[in-house]
């Protein structure tokens, strides 16, 4: 091996790194940016200033694990009529028109090897706010609780839930 | 390399190691919604159940298929239908695993010059078919339709399609096709089909090779009535076989008879009833006359029985209110296997047909079945260039077909062969052009598997590919052969048909429930007695089988072979030997002792025209000149055709068994034929000795009593309903995501199966199965050895795994006594799209973890959620694994032993209750039922 080929693959391989990290800088992932989903959602006219109803448009919240998202078909219902000129609804209708369903990004999300059910967080009478934060308030939705282990166990101690691992670990 | 350079690449090497290493796991997922709202009751995260039916093998047993986003997960049966009553065997569970086959065909293939398949599209397909059949008619060649056997709205479509198009619709295909005992009853009854034995009324069963539990007609509706009927002490079951079975396994009694003997124990036991007084005024004179005289010692000599077990036979005969036979199976196949046949329907015409053990009002649907004398006229049809186009669909008959019949060679003859198929096989393998075939459960449709008994296929899963099932591929070509065909598509010919068969009332059942029951009229049999005396005149015995003889046994795991290509079927063991990947042949322990050879070693089995190398199984009860050949190990699993009847021959005769001297490493998964005194399952003698356990003095321990509130899940496995049939095992594997590791896996002994079977033989060759899975025991030792409280007890009695907390010390399984923790060895990965069937409400297990039975939390979870919705406790029967689901014998209970009323509690309270190692003290949740 000639002797100038090591310094020159560890530069070549340590600045490729430096340069994949100033490109991701650069591209940063678009959950972290404002504005990243498909759709400018506003939860403030919709909950807060409509005052709808979080289960008006999350309907399987009461009824099982999953609080589910609203069908495209659902929106448009309302916004076949309602501020059809703003270029965000016109986003919308166009989803409904190529038949293709909104792929949101993911804002609260729990391990895969957790069970957690939001029926029965609901109807142990928490509100939707203990987790989610004043969702009403908020533009564009942030997560504000860390959904670790310790704050799950945190309230469920407060308030004397189920202690038992196997009641969220699947 | 000098220092300088050595350290220089090391540093390179380790820092790409731990950059590479860096990333952050927390991916954000997308959250799809829906283009428009789920149907009614669909909650996102919950589970829908749909009916439909198994199509895994002839008897079509009714389904429960749960679904979860959108995908079927796991098959369940369904508790009102008429055959497997809630009920499912290893294959049905297994028939998942064809839907999500890797290998299934995915678009027309043509096969080319070379030999080689392109895929074409469908059009080109039809088009290539509609011509070549036009083609040789016109040249004045037959076209064919060849299909394995089917019933329901299917076989109108067939017909229909046949008549239209001039093709000449063949007597459909099965290796098992019954024919010596349909011939039979067509000679004696005139009726060409198979009656349902009512074994589930009679108070002796008598069954002379039928195989009621792995392949004979229904085997889970056999199973579930066999199981009841040894359960019950005040009725009886004798098994007569040559080799070693399942269904000899687990009869009251089995008796080892010479092969091709069986005529001369009938003719024995015929002439023995008649003589006494019961059944002589019900038998005819002029039949009297020319019933053969047979004596008892030669009867014995021939058979091999003892005098005294014939003379017990008959006195049993003659005491039973009800008795019957059924002879079938490896019993008719063979050279006397005709008459067995034929003397078995005028004993069961003498016996059973007074009572009505055999109900021709619901027969089996298979009178348009042949047999191999039909697929000889076709071989010679196709030898002397009479057919043109030949369809094959849904059946193999290059595999099953002796080589006498030489098909293949045939075959070539053919102008142009057609095969609709899911998988390639031996047959498919000549085809020239093969058409993919659609799942049951992606498909609308009907079947009839029982006269009177109708199910529902129903599209359940959206078609992976571009599979079409077999009616609208039927219509579709009578629309390109024609211009014009019967209805659109095969739903709106269904529906057609179906609004034309049932009432409004009789559909809406048939869609709500998944099966309709239509009572057919009840045929009075009357034995033909002209043609009964001229069966007895012609009859003809001949000698038995030259020894040493092997027998050519079908396979729980495979029926006929058709689902070896399921690899959860070759990953979950043999039963009787404990073999799981691989071919193998099962000697007694004698002749493997005389041939010095040991399990794995080769043995060379040579006849005059035939000879097989295959590594010998030492099964402990095999009659010594007897050999068990699985039909999985065999290329053609038929010696010949019986001229007579038209059956596959199943032996092999006048063998020379030499050892080869090779060793082959077979994956045996038992550690021991024997319990090695340990009383696993307590014997009369274990109970004398009464274990030593009262004498201990009180429990001491270093760790608090259990307290349980309102659960302590359990389970009692009852040892003398369980047959050893393993659908619990196969149930297990899919519900609860458990890896199918492959041979070499097993060969380290790393296999993955949560619950296993464990055959367990006495001095007597006799043999009990334990079903041993984790025993939640309230003293768990894993538990106390876990250093990250990965394994642990929980407030309702279930010993759990927390999988995330688990760092693979492997202690705990060390420490369990019962062996029944699985490691994951590796990051177990399943060939898309096998990986879409996987249960979500588990997680999936990665490398390095332990993990084992749950108790089926996941289902645990579900009703607690909707007994709290409700503000109750679960009540008895709302919850259970889906073993105890499964199992056809009803032998596996779960349930909450602190519910007084439940049967859990009633059944571990039971004098025959016991638990495995209980001198060990660590209180076991799993109860058994010792077998009496």
């Amino acid at each position: 091996m000639p002797k100038w080929l090591p310094p020159i693959l560890l530069c070549a391989y340590f600045g490729g790194f430096l340069l994949l990290i100033a490109l991701l800088a650069w591209f940063r992932p678009a959950t972290h940016r404002e504005n990243s989903q498909p759709i400018a959602f506003p939860h403030t006219v919709h909950a807060d200033r409509l005052g709808l109803a979080c289960n008006f448009c999350h309907e399987s919240v009461t009824q099982g694990p999953q609080a589910g998202m609203p069908a495209v078909e659902k929106c448009v219902s309302c916004h076949q009529a309602i501020a059809t000129e703003r270029p965000e609804i016109q986003k919308l209708l166009s989803y409904q028109e190529k038949g293709k369903p909104i792929q949101w990004q993911r804002i609260h999300q729990v391990p895969d090897f957790i069970y957690f059910s939001h029926k029965r967080h609901v109807s142990s009478g928490l509100d939707c706010a203990a987790c989610h934060g004043a969702i009403a308030e908020m533009k564009e939705v942030r997560r504000v609780r860390s959904l670790q282990m310790g704050w799950c166990l945190s309230c469920h101690r407060s308030r004397g839930a189920s202690f038992d691992c196997a009641t969220c670990h699947k | 390399m000098d220092r300088r350079q050595f350290l220089q690449m090391l540093g390179l090497v380790s820092g790409a190691a731990a950059l590479s290493s860096c990333g952050s796991e927390k991916g954000q997922k997308e959250l799809v919604s829906l283009l428009v709202p789920a149907e009614d009751g669909i909650i996102p995260g919950t589970e829908t159940w749909q009916p439909s039916t198994c199509c895994e093998c002839p008897a079509h047993c009714g389904l429960l298929t749960r679904i979860r986003e959108n995908r079927p997960v796991k098959l369940e049966g369904n508790p009102g239908h008429p055959v497997n009553r809630g009920s499912l065997c290893l294959r049905g569970q297994a028939s998942l695993w064809r839907l999500y086959h890797p290998q299934r065909l995915q678009t027309p293939l043509k096969r080319q010059a070379d030999g080689r398949l392109q895929a074409i599209s469908w059009a080109q397909a039809f088009t290539e078919i509609s011509e070549a059949l036009q083609h040789n008619r016109q040249q004045g060649r037959k076209n064919a339709w060849l299909a394995g056997r089917t019933s329901g709205t299917l076989g109108t479509l067939i017909e229909e399609f046949c008549d239209t198009l001039d093709i000449e619709r063949l007597a459909e295909f099965e290796p098992f096709s019954h024919a010596a005992l349909r011939q039979s009853y067509g000679l004696l009854f005139d009726q060409t089909d198979l009656p349902r034995y009512r074994v589930d009324q009679t108070d002796l069963l008598i069954t002379i090779g039928a195989d009621l539990l792995e392949t004979f007609l229904s085997p889970v509706d056999y199973t579930n009535q066999a199981s009841t009927l040894a359960a019950d002490k005040k009725r009886h079951w004798t098994h007569l076989e040559p080799h070693y079975s399942l269904t000899g396994a687990n009869a009251d009694r089995r008796l080892v008879l010479t092969p091709g003997s069986e005529g001369a124990l009938l003719l024995w036991l015929l002439q023995a009833l008649v003589t006494q007084g019961r059944y002589r005024g019900r038998w005819p004179q002029a039949l009297q006359n020319v019933l053969p005289t047979s004596d008892l010692a030669a009867t014995a000599s021939a058979t091999g029985l003892q005098p005294e077990q014939l003379q017990e036979l008959v006195t049993h005969f003659v005491q039973a209110k009800k008795p019957l036979l059924i002879v079938g199976g490896v019993a008719t196949g063979h050279r006397n296997g005709q008459s067995v046949a034929l003397l078995g329907a005028l004993l069961q015409w003498l016996t059973a047909l007074p009572w009505g053990g055999l109900d021709f009002s619901a027969t089996e649907n298979y009178s348009r079945v042949g047999s191999l004398l039909d697929l000889k006229e076709l071989s010679q049809k196709l030898a002397s260039d009479r057919v043109g186009v030949l369809f094959v669909s849904r059946c193999n008959p290059v595999r099953h077909s002796p080589t006498a019949l030489s098909l293949n060679a045939a075959l070539s003859k053919a102008h142009l062969k057609v095969g609709l198929t899911d998988l390639t096989d031996e047959t498919t393998d000549q085809m020239d052009l093969i058409l993919p075939l659609a799942h049951a459960l992606e498909t609308w449709g009907d079947t009839e598997p029982r006269q009177g008994v109708i199910g529902l296929l129903q599209p359940i899963a959206s078609p992976q590919h571009q599979a079409h099932s077999e009616g609208d591929l039927l219509l579709k070509l009578l629309r390109q052969a024609t211009g014009k065909s019967p209805a659109v598509d095969w739903e709106t010919y269904l529906q057609n048909n179906w609004q034309k068969r049932f009432n409004r009332n009789q559909l809406s059942q048939l869609m709500k429930e998944g099966y309709l029951i239509e009572p057919g009229p009840k045929p009075s049999i009357r034995l033909n007695p002209s043609r009964a005396t001229k069966a007895l005149k012609n009859l003809q015995l001949r000698a038995p089988l030259a020894l040493p003889a092997a027998v050519i046994a079908p396979s729980i795991r495979s029926f006929d072979g058709r689902s070896r290509s399921l690899e959860l079927l070759s990953e979950i063991p043999d039963p009787l030997t404990t073999i799981s990947y691989g071919n193998w042949v099962a000697v007694a322990p004698q002749t493997a002792h005389r041939l010095r050879m040991r399990d794995g070693g080769e043995l060379q089995i040579k006849s005059a025209d035939w000879q097989s190398t295959q590594p010998i199984r030492s099964q402990p009860g095999l009659a010594i000149e007897i050999l068990t050949l699985p039909m999985d190990s065999l290329p053609t699993p038929a010696a010949g055709i019986d001229p007579l009847t038209g059956e596959a021959l199943r032996y092999y005769e006048a063998l020379q068994l030499n050892s080869t001297g090779k060793l082959h490493r077979l994956p045996i998964l038992a550690g021991s034929p024997s319990q090695q005194g340990r009383g696993l399952i307590p014997k009369p003698i274990h109970r004398q000795k009464k274990h030593e356990q009262d004498n201990h003095g009180p429990r001491a321990s270093f760790y608090p009593e259990p307290q349980y509130e309102n659960y302590r899940w359990a389970m009692a496995i009852d040892l003398q309903r369980c047959v050893g049939c393993s659908a619990c095992v196969a149930s297990c594997y899919i519900e609860n995501n458990v890896p199918v590791v492959g041979a070499s896996d097993h060969l380290a002994g790393r296999e993955m199966s949560w619950l296993r079977i464990e055959p367990f033989y006495d001095e007597q060759g006799r043999v009990d199965f334990l079903p041993m899975l984790c025993q939640h025991c309230n003293y768990a030792p894993c538990e106390a050895v876990c250093p990250v409280y990965a394994a642990y007890h929980n407030p309702e009695g279930l010993n759990v795994q927390v999988y995330n907390r688990c760092v693979g010390t492997r202690y705990c399984s060390n420490n369990c006594p019962y062996k029944v923790r699985r490691f994951n060895w590796w990051q177990h990965k399943s060939t898309p799209p096998l990986d879409q069937l996987r249960n979500p409400d588990l997680p999936l297990r990665t490398k390095g973890m332990m993990e084992k039975c749950t108790f089926c939390l996941q289902r645990i979870r579900i009703a607690k959620d909707r007994a709290k919705d409700e503000k109750r406790l679960v009540q008895d029967g709302e919850v259970t694994t889906a073993c105890a689901q499964s199992c056809p014998t009803g032998a596996i209970v779960f349930g909450n032993l602190l519910d007084k009323e439940s049967q859990i509690y009633h059944l571990t309270h039971s004098q025959r209750a016991y638990r495995v190692f209980a001198e060990l003290g660590t209180e076991p949740g799993v109860h058994y039922l010792r077998p009496e």
